[in-house]
């Protein structure tokens, strides 16, 4: 180690050592899939966040008006009453603990159509902004899941026969033009299951979607303080 | 033989420390190369500020979503205090807080697993796509179908909470779950039976799952079974816009 020439090559071997390492640990710190990107793909989830940020703002400033009401008031007032009965009722509808109503569109299925198709179709409905999905006489909640083969689809132990409706309240447009758009699910399945049958009907009246069966109470969890 | 360790002992110092130092050179830039995987790089000049609007939309939604938490929690706290004054309201708002429950608007913990899920560390071979090997929308969905189909009761993928309304999307090489940006490792907060696990692993679907992506790509997949599993709240928009209560129905009838 006494020549010079070696303590010079150790000295470089641990200098590019220690700017690997520090490169290393910055790429896995910085390694944000933000940076991986493309500025078209940057562009779309712009505008999700924007789209979602200001739906956040509404549920917030409809919070804080709730807040300020019950302050005010005292939760046993008359005005607060009704808020509390609004509230619950919203609720149980949102989460299908009760029957609900309302514009939307009808999905018919015919043919032998995969449960990820199916699973796929509740997905972009979900996204489309469906308020509320049911398969047959089956509210779609968070754990509905269709499984099984081809003309034997169960969904939450109710059989599917060969043809079944889908039916969806939401925004009617909004939801016929995500299931429709060039490449969305239903040019998918008609591509890739040419067999299976898949109409979007606008509906003209008020569907109505039964409430779940299911017990939505996470059996063994506790509320998290 | 002892011809060999003379040799060895022959070798200075200095020698042995500079071997370990290019191994250990040899490490990091495999290492660096490895990282440079799957995930591609863009560079463009329209890119910094997209990214920076992007960055701040993100740090946006989670203060919101943290305000509406915290706005749930003190409209809950208020209802509550006024419990016992009044039956008409008590009885409301026990059934407010078992709906919310049920909805998924209470973070809450019990047994279950934890199940990240990650993007594959192996290169990608020439002529193969890049995006093969990263985790998808579509590979998130199906990891938490299985977990529903074995039994989870309660499910949060990175602090999202699974609710009816949940969907799952492809933006790029990037996923949004109830449309928050979610990066790489996934993971997936379930609570359920204690044989969620076994169930799970021995379905055929999610075999098939694990068979290709797991082993074909090297996405990247662990459990790590527990007592006491967080599952988070929904922290997001609970607005009917169509819809509404069937008049037949009897709103605030007991769950």
């Amino acid at each position: 180690m006494r020549q010079p020439r070696a303590l010079l090559a150790v000295t470089t071997v641990a200098f590019v050592l220690g700017i690997l390492l520090v490169m290393q640990l910055r790429a896995q710190n910085g390694a944000g899939g933000l940076e991986q990107l493309s500025a078209a793909d940057l562009t779309v989830l712009i505008a999700n966040l924007n789209d979602r940020n200001g739906l956040l703002r509404a549920e917030v400033a409809g919070l804080e008006a709730d807040l300020r009401g019950l302050e005010a008031t005292g939760a046993s007032g008359e005005g607060n009453l009704g808020r509390l009965r609004s509230d619950l009722t919203r609720l149980r509808l949102w989460s299908g603990l009760e029957a609900i109503e309302g514009r939307g569109v009808r999905v018919e299925v015919v043919g032998p159509i995969t449960a990820d198709a199916v699973n796929d179709l509740l997905d972009e409905l979900r996204l489309a902004g469906a308020e509320a999905i049911a398969i047959e006489d089956v509210r779609v909640v968070a754990g509905t899941i269709v499984a099984g083969q081809p003309t034997e689809l169960v969904v939450d132990g109710s059989r599917l026969g060969p043809a079944f409706e889908i039916t969806a309240i939401g925004s009617p447009p909004a939801l016929q033009a995500i299931l429709d758009r060039s490449g969305g699910i239903v040019s998918r399945i008609a591509v890739g299951q040419p067999d299976v049958f898949v109409e979007i009907i606008l509906s003209e009246t008020p569907l109505q979607l039964p409430a779940t069966r299911r017990d939505l109470i996470p059996d063994g969890a506790t509320p998290r303080i | 033989m002892s011809t060999l360790a003379a040799r060895f002992r022959r070798i200075p110092g200095w020698q042995w420390t500079f071997a370990v130092a290019l191994l250990a050179l040899g490490f990091l830039v495999a290492v660096q190369l490895g990282a440079e995987g799957p995930r591609v790089r863009y560079s463009s000049s329209e890119r910094p500020p997209l990214l920076e609007t992007a960055r701040e939309l993100d740090d946006a939604q989670a203060a919101l979503q943290a305000r509406i938490l915290e706005l749930r929690d003190r409209i809950a706290a208020a209802e509550a205090a006024s419990t016992g004054t009044d039956r008409a309201v008590m009885e409301l708002n026990q059934a407010l807080t078992t709906s919310r429950l049920a909805a998924g608007l209470v973070e809450i913990e019990g047994p279950g697993l934890i199940v990240r899920i990650d993007d594959s560390g192996q290169s990608v071979p020439p002529g193969a796509a890049a995006a093969d090997y990263l985790v998808t929308a579509n590979d998130l969905r199906g990891l938490v179908a299985e977990l529903w189909l074995a039994g989870a009761q309660a499910i949060s993928v990175n602090g999202e909470r699974i609710v009816e309304t949940t969907a799952f999307t492809d933006i790029g090489s990037s996923i949004l779950v109830n449309s928050a940006y979610l990066q790489p490792p996934y993971d997936v907060s379930v609570i359920g039976p204690p044989e969620l696990y076994d169930r799970l692993t021995t379905s055929a679907s999610f075999v098939d799952l694990v068979r290709a992506r797991v082993q074909d790509y090297g996405l990247e997949l662990g459990f790590l079974p527990s007592d006491r599993v967080a599952v988070a709240a929904f922290a997001g928009t609970i607005k009917l816009v169509q819809g509404r209560a069937v008049p037949s129905a009897s709103p605030g009838s007991s769950p």
